[in-house]
């Protein structure tokens, strides 16, 4: 019995004893300054790497998820070939470049219009900010059960476009949503309206970092607004302009929201995206190792246009520090 | 005498009380043996494992996110185990249920969708086996068409229930066919009487000669809104549901050669899709919450549907189709020669249990006490519910008469006869996605019907390659057999 009593009395102090021990251990100097680049590291690890090299892995494999992931068996490059013979997967590829491509220039014009007239204004402008920024706040589920009642053929959109339509001679009940091109449209002009915002905000901060004593001094020495717009400022917003770009084109491949709300990717497969058949692949049809594949191919392709783009921005970077040290 | 007759009075009282107690409370109204074997079951079970306050969570097809907490409560009053239900959207179930194939949480015990989700989950190992609880508690599958039972299987086993007559029919406007002046041009246009048709061409013929546009007067009636000919599902996700009902046979032979390829399937194709010129311009992006109220709006002459939207139509405070609904058998296809009837089960629901719960035979219990013929009556009745008519039982019951009124419900039980299934085995929604794609492209002028065969039958193939052909050829064998589809070898 006293021999029970004087146990239980020990573990504490052993376990204190060596809580003290690793907490002096962890204290000493050439471990402390280890702590950060371990606890980075692992998190990276842990969070990127062990996934990545998982979804590797089961790009090799030959599994759908109808079958237990213990009978997965190796297939070679079997995912590889099959996603690269697929005409749905380049189908899906070219739509969503031709998405993201109109959708962003119409970004990119329209915010830089809007942010270059918020600009000028004086009185107000916190309030043309304030909404102008609204559409990218909407949450995008919202924002597609809207565009789905606005695109309905006898919907607001189509009444407001009857004078027109009629006009023209054309079927003003515009079936938005069920017409393979005017489905594409739609999606088009839902992603234009939730994120030009964006493209909005980009610039205007462009125009506020705008040094007035260069517009001050070309207007002295004559210059017109749009000779100060042309030869000043907009070589001056190049940067902005090219993170703009950047960032959108970079966001606007991953459509895929207005894309499931709208039209579940129809008619047909008109309205389908990469980002969507990627998901109809893994999570309708279970091709999880196909889908794999499929993800790392567009990783490599999406890497070596990220990889253009921040040298566009690094380069952009170092010719408009150039230009204000031979400003100054 | 007097004393006699107080005894009387007393028997009599106590008798209209048990009755008006009974008649209210479906909870002291267990007559059902399956419904009752279920409540002991799970008492027992209970009992014996010692459980506080047992609780089973359930992924619920938000359809029936007003109707089934009803018999969830009376299911806790009678047994004491709390149902919680997560309702999700009917498209994002099959990938929580395969995501939990790979997981293995049990984070739910019962699965509540489709029936076709269960040969992909079946063949994940997520599902439970059913067969040694139902030889335990013996179900009731008694009235139930051959189809419906055979949903309830996979590949030998026992897997879900089925409390759903999902199989589509034809609703004509019965105030329209009975119209003398519409039947009489009817006849001299077409030298047919007017009624429900009797084959897919002749409801194209009536679709046509119906369609009506706005302004226009015809038999005594001025149209203030256009009258669509016809509606049915054209949707992405929906326009297979209906093609059986055009093929009229199954889709692959004994080998899982696909038949599509064929004069029958290209037949098929160009039918489904000729008859959308008679059908609402947008109708390619309707699903069920645009369909079920536009004709409810009188708007359209005949739809082809789900059994539910008959019960719309008459239960809908807004609808103005109310008593001027005819409904029909489907309408006869021409299968290479012979005329048959096909009515697709175009949807379902289906219940199922989780594999990786850690009561299966609890889960199990439920569901078994759920689609009992007692319990299953009063939840297709539900005036909430979206569970369809579909087996003998239903018949003669008051509230589903009310439902859906005792001409429809012949109807319905005449049409579940020709029920087939649409695809029943692993890889379903790719294979049925495949025919989707085609078909909307078809309607849309994009190819022809012929490539459209084509695409189907390489896009098939292809399918059945990737899953396994021997093992695809095995269950559709077994399949075939059991009776999915009506059609045999």
């Amino acid at each position: 019995m006293a021999d029970v009593t004087l146990k239980a009395a020990a573990e504490p102090a052993v376990t204190k004893g060596a809580l003290s021990r690793f907490g002096a251990w962890l204290s000493q100097e050439r471990v402390f300054r280890w702590i950060p680049f371990v606890l980075v590291e692992g998190t990276f690890i842990l969070v990127i790497i062990i996934p990545f090299l998982l979804t590797i892995y089961i790009s090799f494999l030959r599994w759908r998820a109808n079958r237990p992931f213990e009978q997965a068996q190796l297939s070679g490059f079997r995912n590889y070939e099959q996603v690269l013979t697929d005409a749905g997967f380049w189908a899906s590829l070219g739509r969503t470049f031709y998405f993201a491509g109109t959708a962003v220039i119409f970004e990119l014009v329209i915010g830089f219009f809007l942010a270059m007239l918020v600009h000028r204004v004086v009185r107000g402008r916190r309030i043309y900010i304030t909404l102008f920024l609204i559409p990218m706040m909407v949450v995008p589920v919202v924002a597609g059960y809207n565009f789905s009642m606005i695109y309905l053929d006898s919907g607001p959109l189509n009444q407001l476009l009857s004078p027109f339509t009629n006009m023209l001679g054309i079927n003003p009940r515009i079936r938005w949503l069920s017409d393979p091109t005017a489905a594409q449209l739609a999606i088009i002009i839902a992603d234009i309206w939730q994120w030009t915002s964006l493209t909005f905000l980009i610039f205007l901060s462009g125009f506020s970092s705008l040094p007035p004593q260069l517009i001050n001094a070309a207007r002295v020495l004559g210059a017109n607004k749009r000779q100060i717009f042309f030869w000043i400022e907009l070589p001056l917003l190049k940067p902005a302009i090219v993170i703009a770009v950047v960032i959108r084109s970079m966001e606007a491949l991953k459509l895929f929201d207005p894309v499931v709300l709208l039209t579940f990717g129809g008619p047909g497969t008109s309205t389908q995206t990469i980002a969507y058949y990627l998901w109809e692949q893994v999570w309708q049809f279970n091709k999880y190792s196909f889908g794999a594949a499929a993800s790392i191919l567009l990783l490599i392709l999406f890497s070596v246009l990220i990889f253009v783009g921040i040298w566009l921005l690094i380069r952009q970077r170092n010719q408009f520090e150039q230009q204000q040290e031979t400003a100054t | 005498m007097k004393k006699h007759l107080v005894t009387t009075s007393m028997i009599a009282l106590a008798g209209a009380l048990s009755f008006g107690l009974i008649s209210t409370s479906p909870v002291l109204a267990q007559t059902d043996p399956v419904a009752q074997r279920a409540i002991d079951g799970a008492k027992a079970y209970v009992k014996a494992k010692g459980l506080e306050n047992p609780q089973l969570d359930m992924l619920l097809n938000s359809l029936y996110r007003n109707s089934l907490p009803d018999f969830a409560a009376e299911w806790k009053e009678l047994t004491g185990i709390e149902i919680v239900s997560e309702p999700l959207g009917y498209t994002d179930i099959p990938s929580k249920i395969m995501g939990e194939a790979v997981a293995k949480t049990g984070a739910f015990d019962l699965f509540n969708d489709f029936p076709y989700t269960q040969p992909d989950a079946a063949g994940a190992g997520v599902l439970q086996p059913l067969d040694e609880y139902a030889a335990k508690y013996k179900p009731d599958f008694s009235g139930i068409p051959g189809a419906f039972v055979a949903q309830q299987y996979y590949n030998g086993k026992q897997y879900s229930f089925v409390l759903d007559g999902d199989h589509i029919m034809l609703v004509l406007r019965k105030d329209i066919v009975e119209n003398p002046l519409a039947q009489a041009e009817f006849k001299a246009a077409t030298g047919k009487d007017l009624g429900c048709p009797a084959t897919m061409a002749d409801w194209e013929e009536q679709a046509k000669f119906f369609h009506t546009k706005a302004g226009e007067t015809r038999w005594g009636i001025t149209f203030e809104q256009p009258l669509y000919g016809a509606m049915g599902y054209r949707s992405v996700n929906f326009s297979h549901r209906h093609f059986p009902a055009y093929f009229g046979g199954l889709l692959f032979d004994k080998d899982m050669n696909p038949k599509i390829n064929s004069p029958q399937g290209i037949k098929a194709i160009k039918d489904l899709a000729s008859i959308v010129k008679y059908m609402p311009e947008d109708v390619q992006g309707w699903g069920t919450p645009q369909i079920y109220p536009f004709w409810g709006s009188g708007q359209a002459y005949s739809v082809m549907s789900f059994p539910s939207i008959f019960g719309y139509g008459n239960a809908n405070p807004k609808s103005t189709v109310k008593g001027k609904q005819l409904p029909c058998v489907i309408p006869a296809t021409d299968a290479g020669g012979k005329m048959v009837r096909r009515a697709a089960e175009a949807a379902g629901t289906s219940y199922m249990v989780n594999a990786y719960s850690d009561h299966p035979e609890l889960a199990y219990l439920f569901i078994q006490w759920l689609t009992s013929p007692s319990v299953g009556n009063r939840a297709i009745a539900h005036p909430k519910g979206f569970w369809d008519p579909f087996r003998k039982q239903n018949l003669g019951v008051e509230g589903i008469a009310n439902k859906f009124s005792n001409e429809f419900l012949e109807k319905t039980m005449e049409n579940a006869e020709f029920t087939t299934s649409l695809l029943y085995i692993e890889g379903h929604y790719e294979y049925m996605k495949i025919l989707d794609n085609n078909l909307a492209d078809v309607m849309n002028g994009n190819i022809t019907a012929e490539k459209a065969a084509a695409n189907v039958e390489k896009g098939w193939n292809n399918v059945t390659e990737d899953v396994g052909r021997d093992a695809q050829i095995d269950v559709w064998r077994k399949g075939v057999e059991a009776g999915l589809y009506v059609d045999k070898f």
